[in-house]
C-alpha cells in the first residue's frame, strides 16, 4: 500500500472523535494509553481485545470498559493463545453463517513489553507458526509497569528500574522484538509512536488490511516508571524519534523500510536528560555509558544508510 | 496507641510518608504497623496509608476506623466521598491539611469535631514538575511533630533510611520540607494523644453507614454495554486543569485531541472541547498546542475563588 492509497494523507484526516472512551484508571499522561487510543481510532469499534496481564489490564475492570468491542483478559503468558481461540470461534461463526461477513471482528492482542519479549514469546511463536490472523499490539514502556517498573526484556541498557538500582542501571540489553518476529516471517511488522500520529495511522491501516500475524510495537513513555512529569509524554516520544533511539520502520514482503529517517539526528542526551530513569548516566563516572548508547544508535543508522545504498 | 491516617493522591508520596513515620516511630522505640491502601487506580487517584504505633505489641489489624490524627496532602480531596477523609473522626481527632487556608476556615467549613491545623508549605511545588511528590515529606514531618514523641534527628534518620535508593539531592529536598513542617508544628507538639486500646468487651459496633445511592447505570452497568468507563468521573483526579482560549484556538488538526491520552478532548465541527468530567489534568494538551491556546488553571484557586 502506498501513501497515496492511504486514507491518512494529512493530519486533518486523523479522527477527532475517539473510539476508546474516557474514564479509565490509567495514570494521567500515560504514553501507552495515548498510543493505544490512536491505534484503536484506526482499527475501529469492531475489535476484540485479548489482553495479557499488565498496566492495560486496568482498562477494562469489571464492570466498566472503555471499549466498544469485547475484551478477554488472559494470563501474562497466553494472550496469543487466547487470540487463537477467539479467531477460531469467529471463523466458525462465519463458516456456519451465524454471523454475517460484516459482523466479523479484528482480533488484537494487547500486551506490554514484559509479556511480549519474555513470558509471552512462546505462545506468540506458536501463533505465528499457525499463521493466526491477528494483530499483536505491544505497548513498550520498557519495564514491568504494572508491578512498579521492574526490569523486563524491553528495558534499555543503563536505565534505572526498581530491580536495577545500581549506579549503572540495567546491565542487560533491550531485546529486539522486531527482529525476533521478523525471523519468523510474519505478515506485517511496524514500530510506531503516538507522537507521530500520521505515521502510526498509516501503519495500523496496513496491519488491518493484511491477513496473518502482525506486530505493532508502540513506543510508550511512562511518566510513572520513567520519572518525568506527565505533560512531557509526547515530547519524549518525539525526541526518541529525532535522536534515532526509536526507529520508525515496517516490514512487509520480506523487506524492512524505515518510514521516517531523522534528518540531523539530535544527540541521545536530549532524550536521556528528560527522564529520571537516566539521571545517573550524567554522573561523572558514567559518561562512557552515554557514549556507548550514542555509538549504538549511530551504528544502527549507519547500517540503515548502507543497506539503503546497496538496496539490501 | 497512635492511629494515624495519611490521605493523598497516587504520586504524592503518601505511602512514603507512612513508611517514614513508621520508621521514625520504630527508631524512637515503638512497635509499628504501616500500610498503604489503594485500588487498581493510578497516579492522581485518591489513596491513603496508615500507621499504628505503641510501646507494647500491636494486636489491632486492618484499616484505622477511629484515627487520632488525619493528614491530608491535598485539600482538593476533601470534598471527594471516595477519599474518605472524615471517616471515623471524633472530638479527639486532629486534622492536618496542607493548605493555603487556615485551620479555622476548614474547621468551620467541615464542621469538624476536633482540632484542625493547616500549613501552607506547598508553595510552588504544585506547579513544579514532580513537586507533588514532596507532599509526603511535609505530612510525615508534621505528623512526627504533632505526636511529640519523635525527635528531629530521628525523623531525619528515618527519611534517610526510607530513601536509601534515592538520589542525594532528592533526599535533601525531602528532608528540608519535612524539617520545615516539623518545626512549624512545634508549638502543637504532643497535641495528638494516644488513643485507648480496643478491647473485645468494649467493642463498639460501627453505626449503620449510609452508602450514598449510586445511579443504577453506575452501580450495575450492563457488562455488554459499550464505553461504560465514561461513568467513572476521573476528572476528580485532577489538581490543575487545562482551559482552551477559543479566540486563540486555530482549530488546527486537533493536536490537543489526538495527543490527549484519555480521549478527554472531543472535536465538534473542527473545534475542541475539554470533557472536564474525565480530564485527568496531565497537561499534555497545553504543552502540545502550538498556538498556545491552552492555559493552566489550578483547581484550588477556582475553589477558593468561589
Ligand atoms: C506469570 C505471571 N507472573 C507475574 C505476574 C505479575 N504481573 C502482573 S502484570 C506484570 C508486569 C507485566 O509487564 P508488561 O508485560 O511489560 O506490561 P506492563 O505492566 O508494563 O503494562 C507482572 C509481572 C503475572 N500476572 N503472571
Ligand atoms: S505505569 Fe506507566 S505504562 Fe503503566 S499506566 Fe502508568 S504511565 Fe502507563
Ligand atoms: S491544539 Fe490548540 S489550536 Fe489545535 S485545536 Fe487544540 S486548542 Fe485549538
Ligand atoms: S490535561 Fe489535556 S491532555 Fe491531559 S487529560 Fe486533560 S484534556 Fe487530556
Amino acid at each position: 500500500m502506498k501513501i497515496t492509497d492511504s486514507a491518512f494523507k494529512k493530519p486533518k484526516d486523523l479522527p477527532g472523535l475517539h473510539i476508546l472512551s474516557a474514564g479509565t484508571s490509567i495514570c494521567a499522561g500515560c504514553g501507552g494509553l495515548q498510543a493505544i487510543h490512536e491505534i484503536l481510532d484506526i482499527l475501529g469499534p469492531k475489535t476484540v481485545t485479548v489482553n495479557a496481564a499488565g498496566c492495560m489490564s486496568l482498562l477494562s475492570v469489571y464492570p466498566f470498559t472503555p471499549f466498544s468491542g469485547s475484551w478477554l483478559y488472559t494470563a501474562m503468558a497466553s494472550a496469543p493463545a487466547g487470540a487463537q481461540g477467539v479467531r477460531d470461534a469467529l471463523d466458525r461463526l462465519l463458516a456456519t453463517k451465524k454471523i454475517a461477513a460484516d459482523e466479523d471482528m479484528q482480533v488484537v492482542v494487547l500486551s506490554g513489553d514484559g509479556s511480549a519479549t519474555g513470558i509471552g514469546l512462546s505462545a506468540t511463536s506458536g501463533a505465528i507458526d499457525r499463521r493466526l490472523d491477528f494483530i499483536y499490539i505491544c505497548y513498550d514502556n520498557e519495564g514491568y509497569g504494572n508491578t512498579g517498573q521492574q526490569s523486563s526484556g524491553g528495558t534499555p541498557h543503563g536505565a534505572r528500574t526498581t530491580t536495577s538500582r545500581g549506579e549503572q542501571g540495567y546491565c542487560g540489553h533491550k531485546k529486539d522484538l522486531f527482529s525476533i518476529w521478523k525471523a519468523n516471517h510474519p505478515a506485517y511488522l511496524a514500530t510506531v509512536s503516538g507522537a507521530e500520529p500520521l505515521d502510526l495511522a498509516r501503519k495500523i491501516e496496513k496491519a488491518r488490511a493484511i491477513k496473518g500475524p502482525s506486530l505493532i510495537i508502540a513506543f510508550s513513555p511512562c511518566p510513572t516508571g520513567w520519572h518525568f512529569p506527565p505533560q512531557e509524554s509526547i515530547e519524549i516520544g518525539r525526541l526518541a524519534v529525532r535522536t534515532g533511539v526509536w526507529p520508525l520502520k515496517e516490514y512487509e514482503d520480506g523487506k524492512v523500510v524505515h518510514t521516517k529517517i531523522p534528518a540531523g539526528r539530535l544527540p541521545v542526551t536530549e532524550y536521556l536528560q528528560k527522564q529520571g530513569r537516566f539521571a545517573h548516566l550524567f554522573h561523572p563516572g558514567n559518561a562512557y555509558l552515554i557514549k556507548e548508547m550514542q555509538a549504538d544508535v549511530d551504528a544502527y543508522w549507519d547500517c540503515v544508510e548502507k543497506s539503503a545504498a546497496t538496496g539490501r | 496507641m497512635y492511629r494515624i491516617r495519611f490521605h493523598g493522591r497516587g504520586g504524592q508520596g503518601m505511602k512514603m510518608a507512612s513508611h517514614i513515620l513508621g520508621t521514625a516511630f520504630f527508631l524512637a522505640g515503638f512497635e509499628v504497623q504501616d500500610a498503604p491502601r489503594f485500588g487498581a487506580e493510578r497516579r492522581g487517584a485518591p489513596i491513603f496509608a496508615y500507621v499504628r504505633a505503641q510501646k507494647a505489641p500491636i494486636k489491632e489489624r486492618g484499616i484505622i476506623s477511629h484515627p487520632g490524627l488525619v493528614l491530608v496532602a491535598d485539600e482538593s480531596l476533601v470534598p471527594l466521598p471516595a477519599a474518605g477523609i472524615l471517616h471515623g473522626v471524633e472530638e479527639t481527632t486532629v486534622l492536618f491539611l496542607n493548605s493555603r487556608e487556615g485551620g479555622a476556615v476548614w474547621k468551620a467549613r467541615l464542621n469538624f469535631p476536633g482540632t484542625v491545623l493547616a500549613l501552607d508549605l506547598i508553595g510552588n511545588d504544585l506547579n513544579q514538575p514532580g513537586g507533588q511528590r514532596f507532599f509526603g515529606a511535609i505530612c510525615a514531618g508534621a505528623a512526627a511533630a504533632l505526636t511529640g514523641v519523635i525527635p528531629e534527628d530521628v525523623l531525619m534518620q528515618a527519611i534517610e533510611d526510607e530513601l536509601i535508593h534515592v538520589e542525594a539531592i532528592v533526599v535533601q529536598e525531602n528532608k528540608t520540607r519535612a524539617r520545615a513542617a516539623f518545626l512549624a508544628m512545634q508549638d502543637k507538639a504532643g497535641i495528638v494523644e494516644e488513643g485507648s486500646g480496643v478491647k473485645v468487651d468494649g467493642y463498639r459496633r460501627p453505626a449503620w453507614i449510609d452508602v450514598p445511592l449510586d445511579d443504577a447505570g453506575l452501580a450495575a452497568p450492563a457488562i455488554h454495554g459499550r464505553r461504560t468507563s465514561e461513568l467513572m468521573k476521573t476528572g476528580a483526579w485532577r489538581l490543575r486543569k487545562p482551559v482552551i482560549d477559543t479566540c486563540r484556538c486555530k482549530g488546527c488538526w486537533w493536536v490537543c485531541s489526538t495527543f490527549c491520552p484519555d480521549s478527554a478532548i472531543v472535536v465538534e465541527s473542527g473545534r475542541p472541547r475539554i470533557d472536564y468530567d474525565h480530564c485527568k489534568g496531565c497537561m499534555i494538551c497545553m504543552v502540545q498546542c502550538s498556538s498556545h491556546a491552552i492555559s493552566l488553571v489550578n483547581e484550588k484557586e477556582e475553589v477558593s475563588g468561589e
